[in-house]
């Protein structure tokens, strides 16, 4: 018994470790992986509303992902969308006739 | 869990990539089909002139089948499922013979297009070589001063259009958004400065020596036309050079310096975009005038030179990739198929994500401009292309 808990906890060790190290690898890119969601939403919200000028309804379908939002906002007198998901918030502004939505 | 699911796809994907390897080779690539435009009666700059079908040699019923194949649809809103056309557009002959809109789309709606905006940078490309401003066999950091560093001072601007920088970058969407270089370039820690966050991707390959279609590329390359010009100049650039002698009203989007996303987001009409369809069926001519070099339509239908010493790897598959356009053809010399067996061999086109594609077809004297928002993949272009092959008579 002593020698099987003496193993797992290794093998839980080395798990740990592994996956410890991952993250610290890999930590630009799953820092930045939240704010995935809002942006990708806000971003082609915006131009699908402002640009492509298409119904709400026809935007949320368009932008929408897997992953459910937290909150949404058009702000159609100041054009923007603020879309807020996974902890983090996006803003997408219209910017004129020629140029359409960017990111902020 | 959804969330972990993509997470481990990301690394597996990650893994596949880096193991693959494989040989050279030495066998011909495929020839070119020789562009011999006929003399045009009118130009579309104001609009298309409108005819049948069978007066431009398009069998109507067959036409029938390609729009049932186009226009069905199995799914809904709700599940984004099946075909889902937007808007085609053909031209046989300089005429348009059949348009067709879907979805609350019209003949007046702009439409996004992702990728297919990477062919207009070709344009663009071509515009400033035509003037002098550029030489694409020019290292590119004398138009794009961040990649004068060592190791990336070899990068020419032709390498950058046949997608050969040798700058790593990942090109992948939805099934590894993790460690996605063109989704961090679009959303995340890139998007600020494109170009620059591309610019800033170590070197894996020797520049061009391996091809692998990256958005960052062609945001370089749209940051390096910035040469010369100032800010007011550059911003006006695609208006002045390509949209207002072609005609075209389009939204073409920057990111926060001011350079526009040549990767991805572009949007105009259907009709519209057949028009730039056309300036290639052309040879780059318009109105009886060159805006393109001479042989730039054909460098930009001609197979990368750097798949003879590509490693193969697996999206090598996917297309087989000009400059800034994709081909029809495989590749021959390294065992890659065509993607597309039942299209004209000498097709190519601009072609974007979720179904975008404007097809330019010199043997059969025809643009053919597809768009949608396809999300499962049951869109099948060889199947399109087929039926488009199968609908000319003479």
């Amino acid at each position: 018994m002593e020698t099987f808990k003496k193993i797992s906890l290794t093998l839980l060790s080395i798990t740990a470790l592994l996956v410890a190290l991952w993250i610290g690898a890999n930590w630009r890119h799953l820092s930045a992986f939240p704010s995935i969601l809002p942006s990708f939403y806000a971003k082609e919200y915006c131009s699908c509303y402002f640009v492509m000028e298409r119904s709400e309804a026809a935007c949320h379908d368009f932008a929408r992902q897997w992953l459910k939002i937290d909150s949404f906002e058009l702000d159609k007198d100041g054009r923007r969308v603020i879309v807020q998901g996974m902890g983090r918030q996006a803003v997408a502004r219209y910017s004129g006739e020629r140029t359409g939505c960017r990111l902020e | 869990m959804r969330q972990i699911a993509m997470l481990l796809c990301a690394g597996v994907a990650g893994l596949c990539f880096w193991t693959a390897c494989g040989p050279g080779g030495d066998a011909q690539a495929p020839q070119l089909f020789p562009l011999s435009p006929p003399p045009r009666s009118y130009w579309p700059t104001r609009d298309w002139q409108i005819s049948a079908p069978e007066t431009e040699g398009i069998d109507p019923a067959a036409l029938k089948k390609l729009s049932d194949y186009l226009f069905t649809r199995s799914g809904d809103e709700q599940n984004r499922a099946g075909i889902r056309t937007d808007a085609v557009v053909l031209i046989r002959n300089g005429k348009l013979v059949y348009e067709q809109y879907a979805r609350d789309f019209n003949a007046s709606s702009r439409h996004n297009s992702w990728s297919v905006a990477k062919s207009f940078v070709n344009a663009l490309a071509g515009r400033a070589q035509l003037q002098g401003r550029i030489d694409i066999d020019q290292p590119a950091w004398r138009y794009y001063p961040p990649l004068n560093t060592p190791g990336k001072r070899e990068i020419k601007l032709r390498h950058l259009l046949n997608m050969s920088s040798g700058l790593s970058f990942q090109e992948e969407y939805e099934f590894a958004p993790l460690k996605s270089t063109v989704v961090a370039m679009l959303y995340t820690s890139g998007h600020h400065d494109m170009a620059r966050f591309t610019g800033e991707q170590e070197m894996r390959a020797t520049p061009g020596e391996y091809v692998y279609y990256s958005s960052g590329d062609t945001n370089v390359v749209m940051a390096a036309l910035h040469s010369g010009l100032n800010d007011q100049q550059y911003a006006s650039l695609p208006w002045d050079e390509l949209f207002n002698p072609l005609g075209i009203q389009a939204v073409w989007e920057t990111d926060q310096v001011g350079t526009f996303i040549g990767s991805s987001y572009l949007y105009m009409t259907a009709r519209d975009y057949a028009k730039f369809g056309f300036l290639y069926l052309n040879d780059g001519v318009w109105e009886g005038k060159r805006l393109l070099p001479e042989g730039w339509v054909d460098f930009s239908r001609t197979p990368a030179p750097g798949y003879a010493t590509t490693r193969p790897y697996d999206e090598l598959e996917n297309a087989v990739y000009g400059a800034q356009f994709h081909l029809l053809v495989g590749y021959p010399p390294t065992g890659i198929p065509s993607k597309y067996p039942d299209a004209p061999e000498d097709a190519f086109m601009a072609k974007g994500h979720w179904g975008q594609v404007v097809a330019i077809i010199p043997s059969l004297d025809i643009v053919l401009v597809r768009l949608g928002d396809d999300r499962d993949g049951n869109f099948d272009l060889n199947q399109m292309m087929r039926l488009l092959k199968e609908a000319v008579r003479r």
